[in-house]
């Protein structure tokens, strides 16, 4: 059974692109065979984070329009065997595509893979329609900040009116020192709005923007961040493991911050 | 006394004028034991996107689909809504997700009926006065039965229902209730909602925590005071006599309406 999974927030900006990136290498690296999909037509991304640019020879438009096959078009990470990459294509806008087309795509690859991760646009127009199409799970991508989680609201109202049928939220950048000081959407308040089964807290990381910059998903460190720990923690509990949630407060709560708790009351 | 939070009208946002809900949104009813969908008529001409329509459908069938036993039969009353047989092939589709039949189609438009028939509907074509002297409709006419949903009305959904509305849920920011009667939120009400849209001031809102963007009555608009509160209790939101919208805890609102005014004494 593959697995077809969007990663999806309505919202740009939330870390879509690095969360399906360091997904896949994840599970990946948990030996399952994975594709990443790069939906982005016109905004491709994928490619870069995963440090697989120059290695793009086809586009799923190629594949749309016959000129190749769709393991052919597939860029096989050299790190990790078991991942590969589609690209989409950069000259085409969202609108030369259709969600029948998409279809299309997923179901040459269905059934030799384990998970299909569909990295989806920003914003609910064509480009959106289009990633979700083939989907029949979503993970919901959100930062704890009132627009994204507005913006995360919408988009899983839509899923539920869609053939996508389960829904799971992923936070992304938190801040636990700003949580603690009340600064920040808690975990609680953003579930409370949303009321969509958990997978994972990503805490906010400066080694993501290195990471991205250098096309090595955070996940491939020697010496895992907490980040990248708990990226492996969404994985594992993709694949079905209870893993608990990090408690991402106990290194930011040293003296100083408890002792400006105490004195702000 | 009535203990009211300090919601008052606000006078810096205009007054709504009547909305009119009838022919906007899908509408799923019981009609003598019969499950009757009715799609809307078009609005000043314009018919709403078909796409919007299935989505509609969608997000009300997923919402209340307890009101009736699986493989249920199901009428169609399309309108003069020109539907193709791709159009109608999705909603068999649909409501065959719910698990319903479509049985049987009542239309205007005869490409509709062809359509229907193709699918195996039993179809009655109304000639198009009919259909307008079944449509148009009149001053004074009793509300719609109460729409009654479970469901977390989610940014961007609006739901407007000739009638009372009720929520079994929450209603988040972005969201927008509209009803012609009441409004009661068995949860948390945290968008918009307009209670008496079609003008009548003796609507209600009622919800377990009043959390509102905007609460509108009739033609009157409120929004919420900027500091928020902690403590929220079961609360109704209606027109007082200094013709504002007031909001007092559900308790003493069942209170003050049991008291006739001016005997003098607080109950």
């Amino acid at each position: 059974m593959t697995r077809i999974i969007v990663m999806t927030s309505g919202k740009g900006g939330v870390g879509k692109t690095t969360c399906t990136a360091n997904l896949g290498m994840a599970l990946a690296q948990r030996n399952q065979k994975v594709v990443v999909i790069d939906a982005d037509f016109g905004l491709r991304n994928l490619d870069l984070l995963l440090g697989l640019e120059n290695r793009i020879v086809y586009t799923a438009l190629d594949v749309l329009a016959g000129d190749c096959s769709v393991e052919k078009a597939l860029v096989r990470d050299k790190r990790q065997s078991t991942l590969a990459m589609l690209a989409a294509a950069q000259s085409r806008t969202k609108e030369g595509i259709t969600p029948e087309q998409m279809r299309e795509l997923v179901t040459g690859l269905k059934g030799q893979y384990d998970f299909i991760l569909i990295d989806c646009p920003a914003g609910i127009e064509m480009g959106f329609q289009n990633a979700i199409a083939p989907a029949n799970e979503a993970i919901v991508v959100t930062t704890p900040e009132v627009s994204a989680v507005r913006d995360a609201d919408r988009v899983v109202g839509l899923l539920e009116a869609s053939d996508v049928r389960h829904t799971k939220l992923l936070i992304n950048r938190l801040k636990p020192a700003m949580v603690q000081e009340e600064q920040m959407m808690s975990v609680r308040d953003v579930l409370d709005i949303l009321a969509v089964p958990l997978l994972g807290v990503i805490p906010d990381d400066e080694r993501v923007i290195i990471a991205s910059n250098r096309g090595e998903p955070l996940v491939l460190d020697n010496k895992l961040s907490l980040a990248g720990v708990a990226f492996n923690n969404v994985a594992r509990r993709l694949l079905g493991e209870e893993v608990p949630l990090l408690d991402l407060t106990a290194p930011q709560d040293d003296l100083f911050s408890r002792l400006r708790r105490f004195l702000r009351g | 006394m009535v203990s009211q939070s300090p919601f008052t009208p606000t006078t810096d946002l205009p007054p709504q004028s009547p909305e009119k809900l009838v022919p906007e949104q899908v509408h799923l009813k019981n009609e003598d034991g019969q499950l009757v969908l009715r799609l809307p008529s078009p609005v000043q001409g314009a018919l709403p996107p078909w796409e919007d329509l299935l989505l509609q459908l969608k997000q009300r069938l997923e919402s209340s689909e307890r009101f009736w036993q699986p493989h249920s039969a199901l009428q169609l009353q399309s309108g003069d809504r020109l539907l193709d047989s791709r159009q109608l092939q999705a909603l068999v589709e649909t409501l065959g997700e719910a698990q319903l039949l479509l049985k049987r189609v009542i239309t205007s438009r005869r490409q509709t009926a062809m359509a229907a028939i193709t699918l195996g509907c039993s179809v009655d074509q109304l000639t198009d006065m009919e259909y307008l002297n079944q449509s148009i409709p009149t001053p004074g006419q009793p509300l719609a039965s109460p729409l009654y949903l479970q469901t977390t009305v989610r940014s961007g959904i609006d739901i407007r229902h000739p009638g009372t509305i009720m929520i079994l849920g929450d209603t988040n920011p972005g969201s927008a209730l509209i009803a012609d009667g009441d409004i009661v939120v068995w949860g948390r009400l945290r968008g918009l909602a307009h209670a008496g849209a079609g003008g009548n001031r003796q609507c209600r809102i009622m919800a377990l925590q009043m959390q509102p963007t905007q609460l509108r009555i009739a033609d009157l608009v409120a929004r919420p005071p900027d500091s928020a509160t902690t403590q929220y209790g079961p609360e109704v939101a209606y027109i007082g006599d200094n013709q504002g919208i007031r909001i007092a805890l559900a308790e003493d609102f069942m209170r003050q309406q049991l008291t006739p005014r001016g005997l003098g004494f607080d109950p």
